[in-house]
């Protein structure tokens, strides 16, 4: 039956599915039914597989419930039970609108994730066609790896900036005439999100009340009728939808109010009108309390306090995710406040700001470390340059007399002669020597393998080094085997790399050696050391041979060599599972045995 | 193909330490000063033929100046007609390069006379050279017409040996060349200079090192007049490996693992437990003394 791990949130009976009887089960991912008296599912659907639910209209005899696969599969419960079918189909749709959200992003993130990645990186495309396409490695340890790292990036990205809400909302609902004495409200579904966010009362009336008591439109008729919306809340009398809603704003206020200001230093004097004097442009007489207030006075003070709980009302909107926080804060505030004395009783906050309005961190005591200066004896060393020193020629005051005064009368007659710079020997010489393969163009040809190898063999080559460090690194992370899970790794791992081997690397040494290279005596018995994978032979053989065909084959050895080195471990199976069987090899042992 | 806008300045750096081609000259008298002038002189009008635009600029390299021989202050540009000396253009040869040839050779006659012996001055003051070469490109920079871009190089003929107390002044030369886009290249006669291989490195110009000093001016138009961009297409002697092996500071040896002074940087190719720069003491772990076994004394029996 239920797997004992699963939780069931939910048992409905007296359902019917395909004209039968039985008992409907909710658990924490899947939905499954069992028919009266037996003991399997015979109806069993993952939340992650059902696209949505559809139920029967209010009107109908049947109380049904429809689930819609992804697959396009449909499959109806039929609530059953006499007096509480409606309730149990309510409850059943509500759990599931709650459920199904969840599991259905998870799936197709995935997905979705899977298909980024490959698109964006065309390197890790290609890796992915070499080893899972070709069936090398599963497509589960590739993805192993890298789902992990970028699941945890893909989070950040989710959260989108959160949007405010504009103050003016309910402005903005401009009533139009109508014509014939009725106005026109026109609400768009920014406007009734703000509405939401703002009021949650009205949002849980919504709600409870629509579809089943009234349409969408009623809802909105009434909520603008109502005396709640307009200015003067006075008359409670009527009874209304509303009402309820009017004195829970009441009590939200009180408690606002009732949680203190946090930062009292915040400078509400400067919102204030400037004024000249007493008197002057502001009148500041102070309201007398206790006389009767007129009926005008009594309407103020309520568009006043409407004004003010519907601006604290934005603001707590935009900030009610934070609000878990910010509660626990002013809570420990307060009963710090309580429990101590009056000097300890300051908001956190203000005490902050206190702080960094007294203190001056340049005025503070230096308290640097003492420092202990550098002396050094001898820096002319320093500006000495890496000339090493050299014995210089000895040049008595008389060479230097001789030398200057050579120069002197040299210059003295000197006409340039522009025609006779160069005579052509000396210029063929010198072009001679400059050409390629002559006495200044040494050192150029190592240049050349690049031009030499072909570009297609370069890629596939460099596809098959990616391909080949990505089975070694599986292979490689497997080491210290500490669980039977890696064990197994191991050992496929090392399947996997004999198979990459016979599939992959030992054709394309065929054909580069079939194509491209001449069929050269010791380039064939060099090709078979390589077949052989003993490298350490062909470095030796290596010395005596024309230098291009040396620097090829040894450029893609050192492209293959540095990937099959490590196979060389494999080759000796022995050795492995005897290391791995006594499990007592560490990470240096293991190495010591690569070669 | 460089745009008509673009200025490409070459800038000739002529070691003229009169002691090296002195002694040079009585060796071999066919390769003398005055044949290096005549090379360098058509290196430059060849660059300056090459395009409109481009400039040319030449420093002699003596071991008491650094003297610019062309563009001289001495010269008042566009009198050509009332000028007594030269009148004007002899052999039908563009204005531009007769005037240039004049100064020059002008400029190193005066430059020569005035050569005084000095014995202790006997390195050629090449770091000073580069210094004021830098200084001309920036000045000629910031006299450009808004939207002119100029790319500059300096080629450096270098004949006596490298003195190694210019270093810190040739390395920040080198860097400021570098920062500044300007290449430095490198034509050496004589002896091979670590210096300037290092500069070449640095700032991607070519070093290189010419076997016959006599066909100089071949050399010069081969290798080192084609522009930077042009170096690319052509097939050109290969860069030189730079040795940038630091030298110890007791011996000057160029080495490759040595001691550093972790308090003065100072490099030593043996250790030493006190540095003789900075006077900090230093331990260096022992291999551990083994004390000898005591015998124990064998107990009567």
């Amino acid at each position: 039956m239920t797997t004992s791990s699963e939780d069931v949130l939910l048992a409905i009976k007296r359902v019917r599915q395909k004209k039968q009887d039985g008992i409907l089960f909710l658990m924490a991912e899947r939905i499954a039914w069992t028919p009266e008296g037996k003991d399997r599912f015979t109806v069993s659907h993952l939340y992650a597989d059902i696209r949505c639910q559809k139920i029967s209209p209010d009107g109908k005899a049947k109380i049904q419930l429809q689930l819609v696969l992804h697959t396009g599969e449909t499959t109806n419960f039929h609530f059953t039970n006499e007096s509480s079918a409606l309730k149990d189909r309510d409850a059943v749709k509500d759990l599931l609108q709650q459920l199904l959200p969840k599991f259905k992003r998870k799936t197709n993130k995935e997905l979705e994730e899977k298909n980024r990645m490959l698109q964006e990186d065309p390197l890790l495309f290609q890796l992915y066609k070499d080893l899972v396409v070709s069936q090398v490695i599963s497509a589960e340890e590739f993805w192993a790896n890298r789902l992990s790292l970028n699941s945890v990036d893909s989070s950040l990205p989710n959260h989108k900036q959160e949007v405010g809400i504009s103050a003016a909302f309910l402005a903005d609902v401009r009533p139009q005439t109508d014509g014939c004495n009725g106005l026109r409200y026109n609400l768009t579904s920014d406007i009734i999100e703000s509405i939401f966010r703002t009021y949650p009362a009205v949002k849980q009336k919504y709600a409870e009340n629509v579809p089943h008591n009234m349409t969408e439109k009623e809802f909105w008729t009434r909520f603008f009728q109502s005396h709640y919306f307009h200015r003067d809340r006075i008359s409670m009398g009527v009874q209304d939808l509303f009402s309820e809603c009017a004195k829970l704003d009441d009590k939200g206020l009180k408690t606002m109010v009732g949680q203190g200001v946090k930062n009292p230093l915040i400078d509400l004097t400067s919102l204030d009108d400037q004024t000249l004097d007493e008197g002057y442009g502001v009148s500041s007489a102070p309201s007398s309390s206790g006389c009767t207030k007129s009926v005008k006075e009594t309407s103020n003070t309520a568009i006043i306090k409407r004004f003010n709980l519907h601006s604290a009302m934005v603001l707590a909107a935009g900030l009610r995710k934070h609000e878990p926080q910010n509660e626990q804060n002013s809570e420990t505030s307060s009963t710090d406040g309580n429990s101590r004395d009056s000097d300890f009783f300051q908001p956190p906050l203000k005490k902050v700001k206190l702080q960094e309005a007294i203190e001056y961190q340049d005025l503070k005591q230096e308290n640097g470390k003492k420092t202990i200066a550098l002396t050094l004896k001898k820096s002319e060393r320093y500006s000495h340059g890496p000339v090493p020193v050299q014995s210089q020629p000895y040049t008595t005051s008389q060479d230097i007399i001789n030398s200057v005064n050579y120069i002197k009368h040299e210059m003295d007659n000197y006409t340039p002669h522009l025609n006779h710079v160069l005579s052509s020997s000396a210029a063929s010489s010198a072009i001679t020597a400059l050409s390629p393969g002559g006495l200044l163009m040494q050192g150029g040809a190592h240049q050349a393998i690049n031009q030499m190898v072909p570009n297609d063999i370069q890629s596939e080559l460099k596809h098959l080094y990616v391909a080949a460090g990505e089975l070694l690194r599986h292979f490689w992370s497997c080491f210290p085997v500490n669980s039977p899970f890696l064990e197994e790794k191991v050992v496929k791992m090392k399947s996997n790399l004999e198979r990459f081997h016979s599939s992959k690397l030992r054709p394309f040494q065929e054909k580069v050696q079939r194509q491209y290279l001449s069929t050269n005596r010791i380039c064939m018995i060099k090709f078979e050391n390589f077949g052989q994978w003993g490298l350490n032979d062909a470095n030796l053989t290596g010395q005596k041979q024309p230098k291009q065909l040396v620097s090829k084959v040894q450029y893609l050895k050192i492209k293959e060599g540095e990937g099959l080195r490590n196979v060389d471990l494999l080759r000796s199976p022995k050795h492995l599972n005897s290391a791995l069987r006594k499990r007592n090899s560490t990470i240096l042992e293991m190495s010591a045995n690569a070669p | 193909m460089a745009s008509d806008d673009e200025l490409s300045l070459l800038l000739i750096v002529v070691d003229v330490n009169p002691l090296w081609w002195g002694r040079k000259a009585q060796e071999e008298p066919e390769f003398s000063l005055s044949k290096c002038i005549d090379a360098i002189m058509v290196l430059g009008n060849s660059h300056l033929v090459m395009n409109r635009n481009n400039r040319l600029a030449v420093i002699a390299s003596h071991c008491q100046e650094s003297h610019f021989l062309y563009p001289s202050k001495h010269w008042k540009g566009g009198d050509f007609a009332s000028d007594e000396n030269s009148a004007g253009s002899r052999d039908g040869k563009f204005e531009l390069l007769t005037v240039a040839n004049d100064l020059i050779v002008q400029e190193i006659k005066h430059l020569t006379a005035r050569t005084q012996v000095r014995g202790q001055q006997t390195d050629t003051l090449l770091a000073g050279s580069l210094a004021k070469a830098l200084c001309y490109i920036h000045r000629v920079t910031k006299q450009l017409e808004a939207g002119q871009e100029m790319k500059s190089r300096i080629l450096v003929i270098k004949a006596a040996e490298d003195c190694a107390s210019q270093y810190m002044n040739f390395m920040n030369v080198i860097f400021a060349a570098q920062k500044q886009g300007v290449l430095i290249d490198a034509c050496v006669l004589d002896a091979e200079s670590g210096l300037l291989q290092q500069a070449c490195d640095i700032t991607g110009g070519l070093y290189l090192k010419i076997p016959q000093t006599t066909s100089l001016g071949q050399y010069l138009l081969w290798v080192f007049l084609p522009d930077p961009d042009q170096r690319s297409q052509l097939v050109l002697p290969p860069p030189v490996h730079v040795d940038y092996r630091a030298a110890c500071f007791c011996h000057r040896n160029l080495i490759e693992i040595g001691y550093v002074c972790s308090v003065c940087l100072s490099i030593f190719c043996n250790f030493s437990p006190i540095c003789t720069t900075c006077e900090t003491a230093f331990k260096i772990a022992l291999p551990p003394v083994l004390k000898a076994k005591k015998k124990k004394p064998k107990l009567g029996t």
